[in-house]
């Protein structure tokens, strides 16, 4: 029965891949969605994993997080130098870094911070490269197609945004950090206050990479820097000592985006986060703020599931419906092998284990499509954001499969019984 | 080796006024040979159906050996058939993608889950008696007098006690169906099976022993009858 079985499937060759077409693309679907969202999941949790604590000017935790671990491009409202100044001061904090945006350079974000923070965050530096240690020295992520030694101009502009050079400042760059499988592997790390620099946030002249007129550019630039540039602090006159690069930070500090803080403890963490929810200040966990945005990202994949059981069950009505044609094509066909006598319970089992076997190739290829669909998904994500998303098949997904198969054994029992139920003589008349 | 009996037999339709078949009494021997003739709509199929179990008839006994097959479920009359009767019919119904081997022993694989001993052996020796050389080739090769001689070797399978054939040569050519109206009535003869034919083909049915006439569904002409 299984060589005529075969052999039938192969007569209807044609039938037979479009049903397997049908049902693999709605299975991938299926398949992607659940693959993607918890990729998505996994590797921004990994992501956010060596962040503890973020501080920034109050408003959306969400957009806080996103745009100072996931490095998105968007306007922060800054929060006061002296914030700063204070955590790293603080005996409960092992180290606060600044995460302070405004330019870009071909497409990759410059974040200022500090050479502490590369040093203690868990990035490490490649080979013979080196953290930065002057103002006009840059260490680059893995993704950023530069060498050390190569020099650049930062762009005016966030990502995506950027038009003209800042010539008054140029980097060289000292170091390139070991893959990290972040959005951290496409930025440029510089010295913030390379960035308080470029944006005319006081630092004397004399100090290596300084141009001198940059306050004369300042005044004149077509740009209007204090709307463009979140770091610009409204008050505008502060002095960063020339030749002096991170903490213990001076007490007329501009502001920044955001502060990344690590502290001593889980207990510290919590006292801290505590401390400086304030009027002035908003401090976040990452990982709480990921939690609740998994929350939406869950509803976006109700609806995307939904989407994809709507496929399916198109794809399952399409294929009953082919099916049922094919059936009603076959009617001599079956009526003959009755009228061999192929009992009732044999024809039924002709039926479905035809439309079984060729619904469970299209579920298999459907697995393999969707994994093939989210893997490609992820590395373009991976291209564009550096995040890295890990695309895993697991016991889950399998299980997903072997649910649609058992859906579509019973679907095939409408052919089937259709099948079981025909008259032989009817059958052979046609 | 089996007889037919029918009695009062009556199928009727909703759809149709008259029955589509209407038969007081035919008496088939054991081992005899009779040719079913008559226009279209006649009820020739209608016959062959409730014969062979295919269908169950509105009213009357289908007695084969005794044993009123009307009164059989449809499962059982499935049983019944592929024990008893081996079918032929007029578009052969191979099934393409399996090889003439294939194609003999294909009802004998759906009534056993494992092929009993010696149907293969079987298959072989009828392949060669209809002149079928070689078993492996797919019958899409093969032409139609070559299709049917394939369908009557897989109708002798199962050692049926009747042989029934629906328009066997109808759609041959007249050398072909010539030699499948010798291979029908001389394995019958061999088998020991009794023969029943619905056919046109005024060659075949002057080899069979008796030739009945069906017109609207009732018997309108016996050569058994015009003999006596």
């Amino acid at each position: 029965m299984i060589r005529f079985i075969l052999a039938d499937l192969q007569r209807l060759q044609a039938g037979a891949m479009i049903v397997v077409l049908l049902v693999a693309f709605a299975t991938a679907l299926g398949m992607a969605v659940r693959i993607e969202e918890r990729a998505l999941r996994l590797g921004s949790a990994r992501a956010a994993d060596r962040f503890d604590v973020v501080i920034g000017a109050p408003g959306s935790e969400t957009q806080l997080v996103l745009s100072s671990i996931f490095l998105q491009p968007s306007p922060l409202a800054l929060v006061s130098g002296d914030v700063l100044k204070q955590l790293s001061e603080d005996p409960r904090v092992d180290h606060a870094a600044p995460v302070g945006f405004g330019d870009s350079y071909h497409g990759y974000p410059i974040i200022g911070t500090t050479a502490e923070f590369i040093e203690k965050s868990g990035f490490r530096i490649e080979g013979e490269g080196r953290n930065f240690s002057a103002l006009s020295e840059a260490v680059v992520g893995a993704r950023v197609p530069m060498a050390v030694g190569d020099e650049f101009s930062p762009q005016h502009g966030l990502a995506g945004q950027a038009a003209e050079e800042h010539h008054e400042m140029s980097y060289r760059i000292t170091g390139r950090m070991e893959p990290s499988a972040t959005p951290w592997d496409r930025a440029i790390l510089v010295p913030i206050e390379g960035v308080w620099h470029v944006h005319g946030l006081g630092l004397g002249p004399g100090e290596e990479g300084y141009h001198d007129g940059h306050d004369q550019h300042h005044e004149h630039d077509d740009h209007d820097h204090d709307e463009e540039h979140d770091h610009d602090d409204e008050h505008g006159e502060h002095h960063i000592e020339a030749g002096h690069l991170g903490p213990p930070w001076p007490s007329d500090m501009p502001g920044v985006p955001a502060i990344l803080v690590k502290p001593r403890t889980i207990a510290n963490a919590y006292q801290i986060r505590g401390d400086y929810r304030t009027e002035t200040a908003m401090a976040v966990f990452p990982g709480e703020v990921l939690t609740r945005l998994y929350a939406t990202l869950g509803d976006a994949r109700l609806v995307l599931t939904a989407i994809a059981i709507g496929t399916q069950m198109l794809a399952g009505t399409a294929v009953i419906l082919v099916t049922m044609a094919h059936l009603s094509q076959r009617r001599r066909q079956i009526g003959a092998l009755r009228a061999f006598g192929a009992p009732r319970l044999a024809v039924f089992a002709v039926v479905w284990s035809e439309l079984l076997i060729v619904i469970g190739l299209g579920v298999a290829a459907g697995i393999g499509l969707g994994y093939a669909g989210a893997k490609a998904l992820a590395i373009l994500f991976a291209r564009q954001s550096g995040m890295a998303l890990p695309v895993t098949l697991e016991m889950s997904d399998l299980a997903f499969a072997g649910m649609l198969l058992a859906v579509a054994a019973l679907i095939a029992v409408v052919p089937a019984i259709y099948a079981y139920r025909q008259s032989p003589a009817a059958a052979l008349r046609g | 080796m089996l007889d037919l009996e029918m009695e009062n037999v009556a199928v009727r339709y909703p759809d149709l006024p008259q029955p589509a078949l209407d038969l007081p009494r035919l008496l088939v021997p054991a081992g005899s040979s009779l040719a079913v003739t008559g226009p279209s709509g006649a009820g020739k199929s209608t016959f062959i159906n409730v014969i062979t179990g295919l269908e169950r008839p509105s009213a009357g006994a289908v007695r084969w050996k005794g044993q009123d097959i009307a009164r059989l479920s449809e499962a059982a009359r499935d049983r019944w058939r592929a024990r008893n009767v081996g079918l032929v019919m007029q578009e052969f119904h191979l099934f393409p993608g399996l090889d003439a081997m294939e194609n003999v022993l294909l009802p004998a694989r759906f009534r056993h889950p494992r092929l009993p001993a010696g149907f293969r052996d079987r298959a072989a020796h009828l392949l060669a008696q209809v002149g079928i050389g070689t078993g492996r080739r797919g019958v899409e090769t093969f032409s139609r007098g070559e299709m049917q001689r394939v369908a009557i070797a897989r109708a002798l399978l199962a050692r049926p006690g009747v042989i029934v054939a629906d328009e066997p040569t109808a759609s041959l050519d007249g050398e072909s169906g010539a030699a499948v109206c010798a291979l029908l009535t001389a394995l019958a003869g061999t088998e020991g099976a009794t023969l029943i034919v619905v056919t046109h083909d005024t060659a075949l049915s002057g080899r069979l022993d008796r030739r009945i006439v069906l017109t609207g569904g009732r018997c309108t002409g016996d050569s058994a009858m015009e003999a006596a």
